[in-house]
């Protein structure tokens, strides 16, 4: 029988043998035995069996998992409660358990007890249960890692993003860099042509001297004149390296202006893509070629006829539209842009609350610098600015002006009061144009025109009248800030493009400067809001009257530096220095070349005409007697620093 | 400012207010100026905004003109014609005409010029007497002002 236990053992269940031998122990038979018949076996006391027998047999103390052992192997509790009057013959907390093969004094039968299933060592209830969370984790895990893969993704992308943002901006910095150090050789240039000139005539003077001195020593007259006839045709070109020179150097901008075409083009790619994405209603993708109707209805009708010259220089003119100095280019980035742009739907629902709330439709909140000493022009200006949606910044002074832009800050255009304590708002835009080429508003009511020649002389890139209008300004933000429209428009060709080179510009001013610190004729336009810049720059949309129709021209022609010819001629938002240099470079000889002061002088009566008979306002009587005051000397200079000293001398008022 | 001006009168002529219920202030105040200030007030009964900007104007109005008066006595031109600079940015903003012209004149009498800067004026004792004057002038007009925008704002 051993022999066969043994056996038998080998084949049957672990749990089964161990049953079997449990039930062999005499020693527990008040706690487990062998059934009566001999065909089951019961459990007498649960909690003894659960505390001692199953520790001993099976190394775990739960009866649960005791009996669920059973189940599996087929083995069956016995229920009395139907026969027998429902009590068990064991006693009521005993348990039954049975199974065919498990009988008392038969260990052969042992070996037909098995587990229900043949399913492996994991029992048949797990694998249903098991098996699909094991996919499910598997899944999960899937989804986890591409999630994070896409994650990766997206950060890399994100980053690469920036990076490519970055760049484009560098590259435009060194754009500018660029542009500028062109501008310098410009002047350098300039100067090197005057100089030259200045030699020649000094030359021409002294030749016909020197040819009869050596004529009379050598005695070789007779064949002097002719060597001298051939230097005077001469004479009237400029050196020939010179004209090299300017050669070379307006080939090369026009190369480097076609480049930065298309570098603002990527950016502005960049930037819609990213606005389409962030921004619920994507931008307007359809660039109006026939850029007539925001801008220009905002001012008057002679734009048709700029209008008419941007359709015909535009497509021709490659280097024509974009002003790579212009630096609200930098805040087109787009890398600041996903914060952003919650903003808009935010301050449009804002705006709609008020009905004087407009909005202009920006791409992005345009971010303005006002700077006024004056609290109630400045909470007005303020107010009127943030009903146009815009983000306003302000400054008490120049000075705070000055070094706020120093300090890194970017505004999409700066308003600038003119006289203030501490620094004046020319002063401080001559010292922010030394680095940086935000556009810059005047905001006066010294609005002669000598005034605003001054203005325009030192950088600033137009003049918003005092006590300005609502319209006004927003005609002001909408032609300085075309690029931040929804629908943009070719940017530069709605705005001035800033004063290039002020160092440069500036340093004949002194022989112009008349500047009349506080006197406004006694009567001023009440409404005006747009002055043509008198600078060569933007055939923009100023909004010169039709009887002015190019008031530029006369600089764009009557430059005397050979290089100003180029193809910048024809393109009008160019960067203005080529031109320029020969008009302010063309002061300090002394009238040499065509000075423009006076047919300037007359455009700006003729705007001021036109603009207040815009505004439906007053004739302008003013008239001669501002032609009077325009001769006056340019000592008034003086007057105003003494003013600025005024200031200084802080009167405390409140601010 | 003198178109202003004339709407004002014409306006008064008509007696027909403005779209923001605008009192008549018979040219005292440029109504368009004015009513674009006070179309930024959010709430057309408390007049918040512009009200503060009027009743700041007020007291800064008010401390120009003790400051002129302390200039005047020190014969300091050059900072009564600052004054006159800055009172009249401010008053001209609100559209209170009057003020504005006067300020101008105080701005160019301070800067020995005739009071409307056509010529030069180097007598200073001459600029001084019309500073008197004018200055005399506009605190009568500020008042004017003000008593009609303090009924505007706070109807007895």
């Amino acid at each position: 029988m051993d022999g066969n236990a043994g056996q038998s053992a080998n084949s049957s269940s672990d749990f089964v043998r161990k049953l079997y031998k449990m039930l062999e122990n005499p020693q527990d038979e008040s706690v487990v035995r062998w059934g009566n018949e001999g065909d089951s076996f019961v459990v007498l006391e649960n909690e003894k069996f659960t505390k001692h027998i199953l520790p001993k047999h099976f190394k775990h103390s739960n009866f649960a998992s005791f009996v669920r052992q059973l189940n599996k192997y087929d083995f069956h509790k016995v229920r009395h409660n139907n026969e027998e009057g429902g009590a068990s013959p064991y006693g009521i907390g005993a348990w039954e358990f049975k199974h065919p093969d498990f009988k008392m004094n038969n260990k052969d039968a042992l070996d037909n007890i098995r587990r229900k299933a043949p399913a492996p060592r994991k029992p048949n209830v797990m694998p249903e249960d098991i098996v699909p969370t094991q996919q499910m984790d598997l899944f999960n895990s899937q989804l986890v890692a591409t999630q994070q893969q896409l994650q990766q993704l997206q950060e890399r992308y994100n980053e690469l993003s920036m990076h490519h943002s970055m760049l484009l901006q560098e590259l435009i910095g060194v754009q500018k860099t660029v542009v500028n150090h062109e501008h310098v050789m410009g002047y350098v240039m300039n100067f090197l042509t005057s100089v030259d000139a200045q030699r020649r005539r000094e030359s021409r003077v002294n030749i016909p001297f020197g040819s009869h001195t050596n004529g009379a020593i050598n005695g070789v007259a007779p064949e002097e004149p002719a060597e001298r006839r051939l230097p005077p045709t001469e004479e009237d070109v400029p050196a020939s390296p010179l004209q090299h020179a300017s050669k070379l150097l307006s080939e090369v901008n026009a190369d480097h202006m076609l480049n930065s075409n298309k570098l603002e083009q990527l950016n502005e790619q960049h930037m819609r893509m990213n606005a389409s994405f962030t921004t619920p209603p994507p931008i307007n993708g359809t660039r109006s070629s026939s850029r007539g109707a925001a801008p220009h209805s905002a001012t008057s009708s002679t734009s048709v006829s700029y209008g008419d010259l941007d359709n015909m220089v535009y497509p021709i003119g490659n280097n024509q539209g974009i002003d790579p100095m212009y630096s609200g280019h930098i805040h087109n980035i787009p890398y600041v842009e996903p914060p952003k742009a919650s903003e808009p739907s935010l301050q449009q629902t804002e705006g709609r609350k008020k009905s004087s709330a407009v909005d202009p439709g920006w791409s992005r909140q345009p971010q303005i610098l006002l700077v006024e000493d004056d609290q109630t022009c400045r909470r007005i200006g303020g107010k009127f600015l943030y009903a146009f949606q815009c983000h306003v910044d302000s400054a008490l002074d120049g000075l705070e002006a000055v070094n706020k832009l120093n300090a890194g800050s970017k505004y999409d255009l700066v308003l600038m009061d003119i006289i203030m304590p501490n620094l004046d708002g020319v002063s401080a835009t001559h010292l922010i144009r030394q680095f940086d080429h935000t556009p810059i508003i005047a905001m006066t009511s010294n609005i002669r025109s000598d005034d605003i020649a001054m203005y325009f002389q030192h950088g600033m890139n137009d003049v918003l009248p005092k006590p300005f209008t609502k319209e006004g300004l927003l005609s002001m933000l909408e032609k300085h800030l075309g690029h931040l429209k929804k629908h943009p428009q070719p940017p530069s060709l709605e705005m001035n493009p800033p004063h290039p080179n002020p160092s440069a510009a500036v340093a004949p001013a002194p022989a112009k400067r008349s500047y009349r610190s506080d006197d406004s004729p006694a009567t001023s336009p009440a409404t005006v809001s747009n002055w043509n810049s008198p600078g060569p720059g933007p055939l923009g949309v100023s909004p010169v009257s039709a009887t002015a129709p190019h008031p530029e021209d006369p600089y764009l022609q009557g430059g005397p530096a050979p290089y100003a010819l180029g193809p910048q001629q024809g393109a009008a938002g160019m960067p203005p220095p080529p031109v320029q240099a020969p008009m302010y470079a063309g002061l300090p000889p002394g009238g040499l070349g065509p000075r423009p002061p006076q047919p300037q002088q007359h455009q700006h009566q003729q705007h001021r005409r036109g603009i207040s008979d815009i505004s439906g306002g007053q004739p302008d009587m003013g008239d001669a007697k501002r032609q009077q005051l325009y001769g006056a000397p340019p000592g008034h200079m003086g007057q105003q620093q003494q003013h600025g000293g005024m200031h200084q001398g802080g009167m405390g008022r409140p601010r | 400012m003198a178109p202003p001006t004339q709407q004002a009168d014409a306006k008064s002529e008509d007696g027909s207010a403005g779209p923001s219920g605008l009192p008549d202030f018979h040219g005292d105040i440029d109504p368009d100026t004015f009513e674009q200030i006070l179309e930024m007030d959010d709430d057309e009964e408390e007049r918040e905004f512009s009200k503060s900007i009027v009743y700041d104007f007020f007291s800064q109005a008010q401390q120009t003109f003790e400051k002129m008066d302390q200039n005047l006595e020190k014969r300091d031109l050059a900072q009564l014609s600052s004054l006159g600079h800055f009172l009249k940015g401010s008053s001209a903003t609100l559209g209170m005409t009057k003020v504005k012209d006067s300020c101008e004149k105080i701005q160019h009498l301070g800067a020995k010029e005739s009071a409307d800067g056509s010529k030069d004026e180097p007598d200073e004792d001459k600029c001084l007497e019309s500073l008197k004057k004018i200055i005399k002038q506009a605190k009568d007009e500020f008042a004017d002002v003000e008593k009609r925008l303090r009924q505007f704002y706070e109807p007895a």
